[in-house]
Order: structure tokens, then sequence, then C-alpha cells
């Protein structure tokens, strides 16, 4: 409870963005953890339900190894470490109540097992055998056969001839000066030469159950192209596989008895896939750069590469996707938020973000006052989503995730643009329509010649229906160059009176129109026009002309008929221009 | 034979068979044998037997469906004192049917009525006029018709209005309405409803004829509306007097109450009356003549519950589907007007409305193949005219069936019955013409599409959109002047113009057009753009 209301408090102080998915937990900038995220761990350390932060701190210039337990913001526990720390990790050695986690630290060859936070066991790993030569020089010198001088020439021609390393002391001694290397013979000629390989990485693999508080065996990476799975109790040498190159990131799924895969990215910027049965790899992936992370998504193995971007394979080696980074990667972790079931990748980049992907798209990105060296994401204290991150110059950064905070994929630099998923409303392709289709692959020609046929038919027809429409001028439009004109009818009124309206146009650009007459020709018994004939004015080009006349209806049995209205041109008989006005019935009839 | 037949017998079987024309004279000959009596004689059931007759053969004549023809006159559509809401809310009223666009096509897709509407896929009277918005357009457009164009799509035209006995009596009418004691009639029940109906459908059109010599005015409309009351009141009376005599419990004469009032304009009174027969007997016709009421009253949404409450009765009665799938067309909710037709078409698959407007809803959302199959269907029922194979080849050319094509049209225009129709299909070979990409036939096609119909603003248009592309700027405009003011509710010519105004640098008009067009289609996306592009030229000066 205490760590987490220093935690509230904090965020309080230092919370900029209100939309942020984050609360600012923490911020040490002078902290000084110098890591990576393999050394990492958050852990019940002592059962209690108060989650510790683990931490092998390479100390600054990775001169002061440290292991370091921390407890909401403060550290808790601190104690030196006799080499640099390649991985942490926490696992349950046996089924015993309580079942307070193990801490694993490997550093150098060595495996140190912390329980209740005091060391519980030692694992070293195996003996190799010295190579003859070394041994033997190292011989003479013990018996004072030799001066160091010579020692060092046959040494360093051991070291480039022989395949196998050279030991550890053979190695110090090659680095020292001329005037230390006597008195380091004389304290270490008595000495038998050990020859130890180191461990490089660490992980952790469930022995027999899935379950997520099982008992855990560790698997440990070397520097001899070997891996290694320890049983969690007796720490014996369960398996040995075999590498063509040095393991530097590991993952596994599945479980030791049963079934497992591991994944290993290597130095020589191949990943290679083993599994239970398998003591050499069984699928390699090879990459263009180097790997800087390893994260496994599901069934999504996503690896970062010092192209600065991320990858994302099949577990059989099969590329899925590849997204570019604005920046190079130091570091990545898993972010799994057990609430949600969202699983994603968080990278830390070196231009101070950390970007969180699920697959290809982009959920977030945390902007940081420095580069992020080391990333880890789970319960601390006692709140479940916390983010910790360490920065390149010591600095330690808390953040707690939101319970609130959903993460939707953005899609602001990455995948289509939104427009493209927008469905549109086409209509479903008919089964009738296929059928057409069809029938058109097969009877094309025949097709074509009956619409050509029918087409040429047709252009007689309009043309003829045409021209019997020029001659007897019906058409309400003219089109002779000389009297471009535009007639159009309105009737209005109930009846037996109407109005009629002629709206007369004249459609030629310059010039005006003289000399038109119009006729009205109708059924005399049924109606009666004031005027039948007349004079029309100049007609101004682009003018509307409306010319008014009444109409009256003298039918008593509702009947009505068409009125032809003509236009023509003084001193010729042919009309211009004809419109047929179809006159409503009276509607005094119609309504009663 | 037949000189020795019965002649009663030998008149009602011409009016079993529906010669009443023959029925009618015989009866005429068997009653001028008494002496000429307005009523028959008690004593002598042949008589009686024979005016019964009579009279049924007269109405029959002239007998029109009261449910399916209904036609506002102008006085009903201006004069209407019925409105309840002017602003109704949205969904709730048949007069403002653009609010409700539920998933139907645009109306760039398809064209529209004057009212507002989506052309329907089968003529009907009431789908054609709607309610104009000013008295001008009131009286001119929905008489001399031809403006908004519903010919295209419609497949029957089912016009058939009460116009038929203008001058089938020439010797004097049957019945002197005025000589006649109603009292009496409404003793005998029989009698009673023969003459009803004959005073209902007969007398009411002959009636008509006597009033040739009044003057008419939109001024004194009410004057003639009181010399049809007269008519009406005969019916109405007898049949208030027969309900009296049966002591209110004959829902015969509740409905035929009902019909009078709703002749008369009363409408609350008509709902009354056919609720009150209802409740005493529930029959399909009192449901589609209580719906019929609403609709008038602008109900829509209590017209559809009643034709569903209808349904609960009478299931899968056709009637009353369609009616439901008519309101929901003129509300614009096609899509619900699909299911019920649909519906219609499960009880009865040879529905020739059902039928053409499943057919015209398919062919204006992109499925001309199916809309293929349904007019084609329709043929086999043996409907066979010019609208028919019009929309036919228009399906078969959008379908790519291009064989078909243009035999259909072709049998179109020589099937057309008037100017009208052969206009539109010359309308739609100059489409035709337009897709093939025959300029010369598209300009000859719209001509002559013209030369038939004077008044075709569809036509105007496209011939004015050739024009343009000629580069004959005034006469395109003219010619879009000519559309707009023929069809004010189409966007196309108001648009056209704004482009062509825009072109040739007339910014004020061409503003004015675009405004006519986006208020005649608000969600047109080019009219949008344009008059945005308007107003920053002239904010720029």
């Amino acid at each position: 409870a205490a760590a987490s209301s220093s935690d509230s408090d904090a965020c309080g102080a230092e919370s900029n963005e209100a939309n942020s998915k984050w609360l600012d937990a923490h911020y040490d900038p002078m902290a000084n953890i110098h890591t990576f995220s393999a050394c990492l761990a958050l852990a019940d350390l002592h059962g209690d339900g108060e989650y510790k932060l683990v931490v092998g701190d390479l100390g600054p210039g990775g001169q002061q190894p440290r292991l370091k337990v921390l407890k909401g913001p403060l550290v808790m526990t601190e104690s030196p470490l006799p080499a640099l720390p390649a991985a942490a990790a926490t696992f349950l050695m046996e089924q015993h109540e309580p079942r307070t986690p193990a801490l694993a630290l490997a550093s150098g060859p060595c495996v140190y097992v912390y329980k209740n936070l005091r060391p519980y066991f030692k694992f070293s790993l195996p003996q190799l055998p010295p190579n003859p030569l070394e041994q033997d020089l190292w011989n003479q010198a013990k018996e004072d056969r030799i001066d160091p001088l010579t020692l060092k020439e046959m040494l360093e021609s051991i070291r480039e001839t022989a395949e196998e390393p050279l030991s550890i002391q053979s190695l110090r001694f090659l680095q020292l000066e001329l005037s230390e290397m006597e008195a380091f013979v004389n304290q270490h000629k008595s000495n038998s030469i050990k020859r130890q390989t180191v461990i490089t990485t660490m992980t952790t693999l469930k022995k027999n159950l899935a379950d997520e508080d099982a008992v855990s065996c560790l698997v440990l990476g070397t520097e001899n192209k070997e891996l290694l799975v320890l049983d969690p109790e007796a720490f014996t040498i369960l398996a040995k596989m075999s590498l063509p190159s040095v393991p530097v990131f590991l993952e596994v799924s599945g479980q030791f008895d049963v079934e497992f895969r591991l994944a290993a990215a290597c130095r020589n910027g191949n990943i290679y896939i083993l599994r239970r049965d398998s003591k050499h790899p069984k699928y390699c992936i090879e990459l263009s750069a180097q790997p800087v992370g390893l994260i496994r998504v599901h069934k999504v193995l996503v690896v970062g590469s010092t192209q600065d971007s991320l990858h994302g394979f099949t577990h059989k080696g099969k590329k899925l996707w590849t997204v570019q980074m604005p920046a190079a990667i130091l570091t990545m972790n898993l972010l799994e938020q057990h609430s949600r079931g969202l699983q994603a990748v968080m990278a830390g980049l070196a231009n101070g973000e950390v970007r969180i992907y699920r697959d290809k798209a982009l959920l977030n990105v945390i902007h940081t006052p420095d580069a992020v060296t080391s990333l880890c994401f789970g319960r601390y204290g006692r709140e479940d989503n916390t983010l910790i991150m360490t920065t390149r110059g010591g600095g330690l950064i808390i953040k707690i995730l939101k319970r609130t905070a959903v993460f939707v994929e953005g899609g602001s630099e990455v995948g289509p643009p939104p427009a493209q998923a927008m469905k549109l409303n086409v209509p479903r392709k008919t089964r009738l329509y296929v059928d057409q289709t069809l029938r058109e692959r097969e009877a094309g020609t025949a097709m074509h010649r009956a619409f050509q046929t029918d087409l040429y038919l047709l252009r007689l027809r309009a043309a003829r229906a045409y021209l019997q429409a020029l001659e007897s001028s019906l058409s309400p439009l003219s089109t002779t160059a000389r009297e471009p004109l535009k007639l159009h009818a309105v009737v209005q009124g109930l009846g037996p009176t109407f109005k009629l309206t002629l709206h007369l146009q004249n459609t030629s650009t310059t010039r005006p129109v003289l000399g038109l007459l119009v006729c009205f020709l109708y059924n005399e018994a049924l109606y009666s026009l004031p005027r039948a004939f007349f004079k029309v004015p100049l007609l101004v080009p682009g003018l509307n002309y409306p010319l008014e006349t009444f109409v009256e209806s003298l039918s008593n049995k509702g009947i009505s008929d068409i009125i032809k209205v003509l236009v023509l041109r003084e001193g010729q008989s042919a009309p211009l221009l004809s419109a047929h006005v179809n006159m409503p019935g009276s509607e005094g009839l119609a309504a009663a | 034979m037949s000189s020795e037949m019965e002649p009663l017998l030998l008149a009602w079987s011409y009016f079993r068979r529906r010669k009443f024309q023959l029925c009618a004279d015989l009866c005429t000959q068997m009653l001028e044998k008494s002496p000429y009596d307005q009523e028959p004689d008690p004593e002598l059931p042949v008589h009686q037997a024979a005016w019964i007759l009579k009279a049924r053969a007269l109405t029959e004549m002239v007998y029109i469906d009261e449910i399916d023809v209904d036609q506002e006159g102008i006085a009903e559509m201006m004069l209407d004192e019925n409105a309840i809401a002017q602003v109704p809310r949205p969904g709730t009223s048949l007069k403002l049917p653009g609010t409700n666009q539920t998933g139907g096509p645009s109306q760039a897709v398809r064209p529209i009525t004057q009212a507002g509407r989506p052309i329907t896929g089968f003529l009907r009277p009431s789908t054609q006029s709607g309610r104009p918005g000013t008295m001008e357009q009131a009286i001119r457009t929905p008489r001399t018709a031809y403006t908004a164009r519903p010919i295209t799509s419609s497949s029957g035209r089912f016009v058939r209005l009460g116009t038929a006995s203008m001058l089938t009596s020439p010797d004097g009418p049957f019945i002197n309405l005025s000589r006649l004691n109603l009292t009496k009639y409404s003793q005998k029940p029989k009698l009673a409803k023969a003459l009803f109906e004959y005073i209902f459908h007969h007398e009411n059109d002959v009636k008509t004829i006597h009033l040739e010599d009044v003057v008419l005015h939109l001024g004194i409309y009410p004057f003639l509306l009181r010399n049809k009351n007269h008519i009406e009141k005969n019916a109405l009376d007898l049949a208030a007097l027969s309900t009296e005599h049966s002591q209110y419990k004959d829902w015969w004469w509740k409905v035929q109450i009902g019909k009078c009032y709703y002749r008369l304009g009363m409408y609350r009174e008509a709902e009354k009356q056919f609720k009150s027969a209802l409740k005493q007997q529930e029959m399909v016709d009192t449901f589609l003549y209580l719906a019929k009421v609403y609709v008038s009253l602008d109900q829509p949404v209590t017209a559809l519950n009643l034709f569903k409450q209808g349904l609960d009765k009478f299931p899968g009665e056709v009637t009353l589907l369609c009616g439901i799938a008519r309101i929901y067309e003129e509300m614009n909710n096609m899509s619900s007007a699909a299911e019920y037709y649909k519906e219609v078409l499960k009880q009865d698959n040879t529905h020739v409305e059902a039928i053409a407007c499943i057919g015209s809803n398919h062919f204006y959302s992109d499925q001309p193949e199916i809309a293929l199959r349904f007019y084609r269907r329709l043929l086999q029922m043996g409907i066979y005219n010019g609208q028919l194979f019009n929309n036919l080849g228009l399906c078969c050319f959008y379908a790519q069936q291009y064989d078909m094509t243009l035999t259909s049209f072709e049998r179109a225009l020589s099937l057309a019955e008037n100017e009208e129709e052969a206009a539109d299909v010359w309308y739609n070979l100059g489409h035709v013409a337009v897709g093939i990409g025959d300029t010369n036939l598209a300009h000859q096609c719209f001509r002559l599409a013209l030369v038939n119909n004077n008044n075709h603003a569809e036509a105007y248009n496209n011939l004015a959109v050739l024009e343009m592309r000629k580069g004959h700027v005034e006469q395109a405009r003219a010619l879009l002047q000519t559309a707009s003011s023929l069809a004010p509710h189409m966007y196309e010519p108001h648009f056209n113009f704004a482009t062509i105004s825009d072109k040739i640098g007339d910014l004020q008009r061409s503003y004015v057009a675009a405004q006519k067009s986006e208020a005649a289609f608000p969600d047109h996306v080019d009219t949008q753009h344009l008059i945005k592009q308007l107003r920053q030229h002239f904010a720029m000066l």
C-alpha cells in the first residue's frame, strides 16, 4: 500500500498529458541504474503480494556490477556481483507452499539462485577440457622454465592457431603490461588452468504444466554455442543442444516434458528454431541484419534488427510483415495486459520514444526524456499494469497504465488509409448476372450483329421520323440558321376560360428576328379564341417573350382537344415551328 | 328460341354475362309494358325485379372501384382544411416525402416526381400529382400533365375515372331523383340498396351535366360544391333513412354513409361511420375505406396501423398488404415498400402492381437483370403495351443484353397509344444513342421526343447538354431555361444552367441557378462544389 500511495503522489506532480494512457508514477534521472531488458525481472519475492523489481545492474561504465531489488521507487537491498550480469529471471523451483519464486541471475559462467533474497545455490557451467599445449606452457611456467615474455608469445600463437579458445587465466595474462606479468605469473602459476565458458542469455521454460505458477526450468545460452536446460530442483543439465552460432536472445514456448519450441537469435544474424526432440536447429531464419531483440507474441516471433525495423515471422520461419522505425531500436520487450488479453511489443528507440505495436499496428508512443535502454511491463507493487524503463543515463521511469485505457489501432502512419476500409454500396453480383455474362461470352458475335442490324434500322427509322417532323414543322425548336427559335406553351386556369401563354425565344446570339406571325388551329365547336392570328413583335436575342391569349371552352361534355400553335414567317406558307397544346378538361364539369 | 325465353331470365342472363346495355334495354322494354311509373308496382313482383335489374345494370356500366380511384381535385388540394400541423414531424406525413430517405437510391439515380417522391413502378391516380406547393403549380401542372414523367417506368395505366355515362341516357334519366320519396324506399331494404348504388354511382355523373351553364372561377367553387352536395345528399338521405329503418344495425348502410361523407369531404364524419361499421362487422372493404380517410387526413402512420390491424383479422389479404406497400412508397420508404410488395407476391403471384414496383425498384438499385426478370414475368402474364416494352428495352440495355434492346424499343414505339408514350420511347432511345456514342442519333431522338411531347423537360435538358458540347451556348441556355420552367423539381437543368453560366462568366446567374439546384437536391455534391467556388469568387471581388 505504501508503494502505491507514493506512486500516486508522484503521478500528480509529473503528469502532463491529460489524454495520455499512462500515469507518470515515478521519474528519477539520478537512479544510477544501468541495465538491459534481459536483466530486469518483476516478482513477488517474499510471497506477500507485493511485487518487487530485480535489477542486474551493470554499474556506471560496467565497473561495479550489483544486484539491486527495488520496492516502489526505493532500492530495498543491494549486493555486489562478481561479474557482469547477463540475465535475470524469476521462476518457481518446487511445488511446495508457500510458492515464493526463486530469483536466478546469470553472471559470467555461473547462475546465482536466491530464495527469499538469500543466496541459495550457485550453478556453474561444467568445465571444458583445457588446451593441452596451453596446459603444458603453464606447467613450464610453474617450474620456472619459461620467462613471461616467451610465455606471452607462445600463448598468442596458440590463440591464433588453436580452435578452442584459451582459458580466462591466459587471456587475462595476455592483456597485462610487461611490468605486471612477473607478478601475475608468480601469483597464478600454481593454479591449474580451467576453461569455462560464459552464459550469454537465460530464460525460463515450464517443466510440465502450462499454468502461470508452474515449476519452470532455466534455459541457458552459452558462449560455446550451446543451449542448456537445467532441472529446477537439482540443477542438473536435463538437455543440451548445440547451435551453429552464439545465442544472444532466447524465446521459449511450451513445456519441457511435453513439447517446446525454442527460438534463439544468434550473433551471426540467424534465428534458429529448435524443438524438443531435435538436438540441432529445425528451422533457420536468416536476417539481413543483426538482431537487437526477439519477442514472441502469441505465435508470431517479432525480431528487431539493426536496420531500424521490426519483422514478424511465423514459428516456421515465414516472414509476415515488416515495420520501419524512425530510429534505431535499443531494446524490446513484451507488453502483456492480462485483463484485456492484449499482447504487444514495446520497442525503445534511440530518439527517446517507446513504441508499442500489435502486429504491425502502432498502438501507442511514449516520449521519454532520455533514450530507454531497458523495458519491463507487469505487476509492480500492487499495481497490475506498470511499465518500468531505465534510460541510458541511468534514470528510472515508472509509468502506470490507466485502468480505463484501451489500446486502439490509431492507424496514424501505418496501414491503409481509412477510406480504403469504407464499404461501398455495390450491389451483389446476382446469379442471373453471371448467367447473362455467360450468355454474352457464348453468343457475343451474334448479339453484336443483331444489335448492329437493329441500330441501322433504328437510324433509318429515326431519320425518317425526324425528316417528317421537319417537313411538317412539328418541332417546337427551329434549327435553321436564319431563325433559331424556341417555343413552349403553358395553359393555366380551371376552365371554361383558360389562359394560354406562349413562350417564344430567339436563341441566336446576335441577330434579332422580325416579321413573325402566330396562328392557332383549333376545333371551333369546342373552343373560341379572341384572336386566332396575330403578329409577333421584334424578338431580341436571348429574351423570353410570353405571349398571352385567352381560350374559352364551349363544350359542356367535358371533352378536351388539342390546340395547335403555329409560328409562321411572313410570306411563307410552311410554318417555322409548331406546338401542340393538350387542353385540359374544363374543371367546372369534372368537379361537379 | 330467345323469343320464347322468359324476358326477365334473359335480362338476368345478360347481366350475368356483363352485357349491361342489352340487359338495361330489355328491362326498359319490360317496364314500358306497364304504365310508366317512377316506382315499381308492389303488386307486380316481376316489374319490381326488372326495375332492380335495370338499376343494377346501369350502375355496373359506370361502376368504379371507390377504393382504388381517388383523384384529388384542385379544391381538395389547395383548400385543404383538414391539415393539422403545418410542419409535421418527419415520417408522419405524406406531404413531406423527402424527409425520410431510408436506404433507397438517391435522386441522382432515381428520378423524382414533382412532389419530390421517387417515381413509382406503377402509375396510380395519386402517385402522379402529389400536393403542389403553390397555386400556380396547382393550376398548371397536374392537368396539362405530362410534366412529371411517370410513364417511362410505369407498366400499366389504370386511370379509369368515372366519365363513362356522359352520353348514355338519351331519353331522359331512368329515375327522376327529385320526385323520389326516399322514406318510402327506405322501408324496403332490397330496393333501397339497388337504388342507393344507382344514385351513388350513376346519378353522380349524370347530374353534372345539368351544371353546364355555370361560369366557373375559383371564387365560386363553393357554389359548385353545394350543387354537388345536393346530389350526394340524395344518396346520403336515403342511406340515413335506411340505417334508421334497420335500427342502426346494418353495417352495409353505415359504410355507404361513410362513403357519402367521404365524397363530401367530411372526413371526420366518414371516419366515425366506418369505425362503427367495423365494430359490427369486420370487412376488408371497410378497412380500406377507413385507411383512405386517414390518407386523406394525411395520417399515414394511423393508416399503416389500421392496415396492420386488418391483417390480423384477414391474414395475407392482398389489398391490405398492397395498401401498406403503397403508403410506404409514398413516404419514400422504398425498402419497406419492396418488402410488402414481396409479401403481396407471396399471396398473389400475378399481382401486376407488385411485380412492376419491385421491378422498377431493382432497376434503380443497379440490378437491371433482376428487373428484366420481373418485366418478363409481366409480359408472360399477357400485359402487352408500350410501357412494358419500353421498360424491357431499358433493362436489356443496362443488363448488356444488346440484341434485345432495340427490338423492344421498336415494339414499344409501334404499341405506343399516344404521343406521350412515343415521346418517352424516343427519349430512352436517345439515351441508348448517347450510350453508344452516336450524338447525331441522340440529337434526333431527343428532338423527336420533343416533337411528340412539347413538354418533355428531360429531353429539353439532354438536348441542351448535347448543344453545350457542340458549343452552342445560347441555344443550350434557352433549352435549359425551358426545361427548368417545365420541371422546377428536377435539379439537372438548374445545375447544367449554373455550369454553363459559370463557364461563360455569368457568375450571378450561375449562382442563382446553383441555389435552385441545391434546393431541388440538397445532397448533390457537384452543386455544393460549384456554390463554394462561386462564393470564393464573390469573396475575392
